[in-house]
């Protein structure tokens, strides 16, 4: 595991739902720093602002207003300084074809949010770990989703 | 004198010899001017020649000189030219500096644009699909009300067909009571000119026995005669009657044909009523047509609305209670976590029945894609996914060689998915949960059910189970949305698993039956088309 700071950044208009993601990072013993944006256009002037701190991982909400997580992501991967940054959708709602679709255009995980606060946290916990596995290929799409189920083997 | 003549005639000598001498030198000496004035004449005309070129050269020159200041005053005009030029040049330059400038700014802004359309490209693109999703779903509709169109319009030209059938015989029937009108009226005559026989015959009569008298002799024979003609006469009367009888019998046959045509009129003047009401029946169905799809967009907005707005604040409650369940556990009274833990349930029920709502209206909305599908791949998908149940529940699921069908297939896998998890969630308790699916091609007419086609193939699943079962009178019941037979404290779930099965077969065009007995195991029969 790696003992660098890790920085995160979370995109979601949710304020609940950024508690709960600030609440279980707090809860995990990482060393990490969190940013929340809460539309996607502040997502992306934060993105391509030349001072911003590179961040190693982006938790991506789709429903959100001004900007959705959809044109974020393809904002993001055609960009060729930000198309490395793994994307990670995290949304309230699954539809398979919505999933498949984000997988095609270059999400990394996607993370279907729990309705319970521990599973909250090892999802989190989960995904941090797979982000920071040093040069982790690309997902097959049977490991795209990630769920409470899968999480739970670590 | 002599002496002083002599030496003056001396001197005169010397004189004249001086003289002579001198006039010799002088001679010479003109002779000498003369050549030096010729040379002089000579030097003056060259020097003549000379000052005639110098002249022309001089001329030259001032042509030349006027021709310099000429050129110089033209090369200042254009020196000025140039400055000005230059100058012009300078303010161009700068005028392209900032017209570069702008260029530059403006292909910023294209690009910037660029990235923007390309944006909404894909959003066009992904409404595009959308859009030709439901136009497949508007096709399908319009296909089956094409064919039903067709099929009113068969029927029509059948109608029009027996319409014309019926012209056809009544024009038959018209020609025939025409012939026997004709024959009628032969047969008449034919009367009317044996009676006229009859009548020549009585004269020839009279004339015989007029003869009779005369001719005695002969007299028997003439009886004879008359004898045979009053017979032939009888004979002739008679075939009259019976001409006259057929002639009755086929008056009552036309006034039959005529009123059979009228029965004909009448039923064709009803099947144009029929036509008209058929007609009328089709428009009412392409209103309601109209009006189902309408109807059906109003649903997937729904679907929309419950899978997006309805899911997130029950989430919410859900997330609340475990963080209050997690963090306030020892503030809590008993009473205060079962509360909690009630809470929790009732909103993962919530949360169940939205998440199979979805599935039930997705069913109904996503596009048919038929594929060639192995039913063995399928089942060893669902299997995988069921794992832990089916360790779970010790059972054991016995799959015989299973045939392909055409499906869709993403449809197909929920379709068997929530039989053989029902399969498994109505085991009996005691006892290990055996599944056993077959599958076989047959002939609808083998298969004595009303909804197949005899003439079509089918493709026959059956999902059989060892499990609870049920009375046999619920069979028709539990395909029904939110149809349960126990209460959710006893089985879990929502009541939608097998309505979603029975709209799945149905969308591929087939029928689902279940048959079973309480405690006796309970056994689906899935038939859908083969190929």
């Amino acid at each position: 595991m790696n003992l660098k700071e890790l920085n995160i950044l979370l995109a979601d208009d949710d304020q609940d739902d950024c508690i709960f993601f600030e609440e279980a990072l707090g809860e995990l013993e990482l060393l990490t720093h969190l940013t929340a944006v809460h539309d996607g256009e502040q997502l992306m002037q934060l993105l391509t602002n030349e001072t911003t701190i590179i961040s190693h991982v982006l938790f991506l909400d789709l429903n959100m207003p001004r900007k959705n997580g959809f044109e974020c992501l393809s904002e993001i991967k055609q960009n060729t300084k930000l198309k490395d940054l793994p994307v990670v959708i995290f949304s309230t709602s699954f539809e398979q074809e919505v999933v498949n679709t984000l997988y095609k255009n270059g999400a990394q995980y996607f993370i279907r949010k729990p309705s319970e606060f521990s599973q909250f946290k090892k999802i989190i916990f989960h995904t941090l770990m797979l982000i920071m596995e040093e040069n982790a290929p690309k997902p097959t799409q049977e490991n795209f989703v990630i769920t409470v189920q899968n999480s739970s083997v670590i | 004198m002599t002496k002083i003549n002599k030496s003056a005639e001396d001197l005169l000598i010397i004189a004249n010899q001086e003289l002579s001498f001198q006039k010799e030198e002088n001679e010479k000496l003109v002779a000498k001017l003369g050549f030096a004035n010729k040379e002089l004449a000579f030097q003056k005309e060259e020097k003549g020649k000379r000052a005639a070129e110098l002249g022309i050269a001089n001329i030259e020159l001032a042509f030349q000189d006027d021709e310099k200041g000429k050129r110089a005053a033209e090369l200042g005009i254009a020196n000025k030219e140039l400055a000005f030029q230059d100058q012009e040049k300078g303010k161009r330059a700068a005028e392209l500096g900032v017209a570069n400038k702008e260029l530059a700014f403006q292909d910023e802004e294209k690009e910037k644009r660029a990235t923007e359309l390309g944006i909404a490209n894909k959003e066009l693109i992904f409404q595009g699909e959308e859009k030709e999703k439901r136009a497949a779903e508007l096709g399908i509709a319009n296909k089956e009300l094409i064919f039903q169109g067709e099929e009113k319009e068969k029927r029509a030209a059948e109608l029009s067909i027996a319409n014309k059938e019926l012209v056809f015989q009544n024009e038959e029937k018209e020609k025939r009571a025409a012939e026997l009108i004709i024959a009628n009226k032969e047969l008449a005559f034919q009367n009317d000119e044996k009676e006229k026989r009859a009548a020549e015959l009585i004269i020839a009569n009279k004339e015989l026995a007029f003869q009779n008298h005369e001719k005695e002799i002969r007299a028997a024979e003439k009886e004879k005669r008359a004898a045979e003609l009053i017979i032939a006469n009888k004979e002739l009367a008679f075939q009259n009657e019976e001409k006259e009888k057929r002639a009755a019998e086929l008056i009552i046959a036309n006034k039959e044909l005529a009123f059979q045509n009228e029965e004909k009129e009448k039923r064709a003047a009803e099947l144009i009523i029929a036509n008209k009401e058929l007609a009328f029946q089709n428009e009412e169905k392409e209103k309601r047509a109209a009006e189902l799809i309408i109807a059906n967009k109003e649903l997937l907005a729904f679907t929309y609305i419950s899978s997006h707005d309805l899911q997130e604040p029950l989430r919410k409650i859900q997330t609340f209670v475990t963080i209050i369940l997690e963090n306030e556990n020892k503030n809590l009274s008993e009473k205060g976590k079962y509360n909690f833990q009630r809470m929790q349930l009732a909103a993962g029920r919530m949360q169940q029945l939205i998440d199979d709502l979805l599935s039930f209206s997705r069913i109904n909305t996503t596009d048919h894609k038929f594929e060639k599908t192995d039913l063995n791949v399928i089942i060893e998908e669902v299997k995988t996914e069921l794992k832990d149940t089916i360790q779970e529940k010790h059972a054991t699921i016995e799959v015989a060689e299973l045939c392909t069908a055409n499906t869709i297939i993403f449809q197909f896998r929920q379709l068997m998915y929530n039989l053989i998890s029902n399969a498994l969630k109505f085991s009996k308790p005691e006892v290990p949960s055996h599944i056993i699916i077959k599958s076989r091609i047959v002939k609808g007419s083998l298969l004595n059910n009303e909804k197949l086609s005899p003439d079509k193939s089918y493709c026959h699943i059956t999902v059989e189970d060892n499990g609870i079962g049920f009375e046999p009178h619920f069979s028709e019941r539990i395909f029904e949305v939110f149809q349960k037979l126990h209460g959710k404290d006893v089985y879990a779930g929502t009541g939608i698993g097998l309505a979603i099965v029975k709209k799945i077969v149905e969308n591929h065009n087939g029928i689902i039956t279940a048959t079973s007995e309480l405690n006796k195991g309970a056994t689906f029969d899935i038939y859908i088309p083969a190929n």
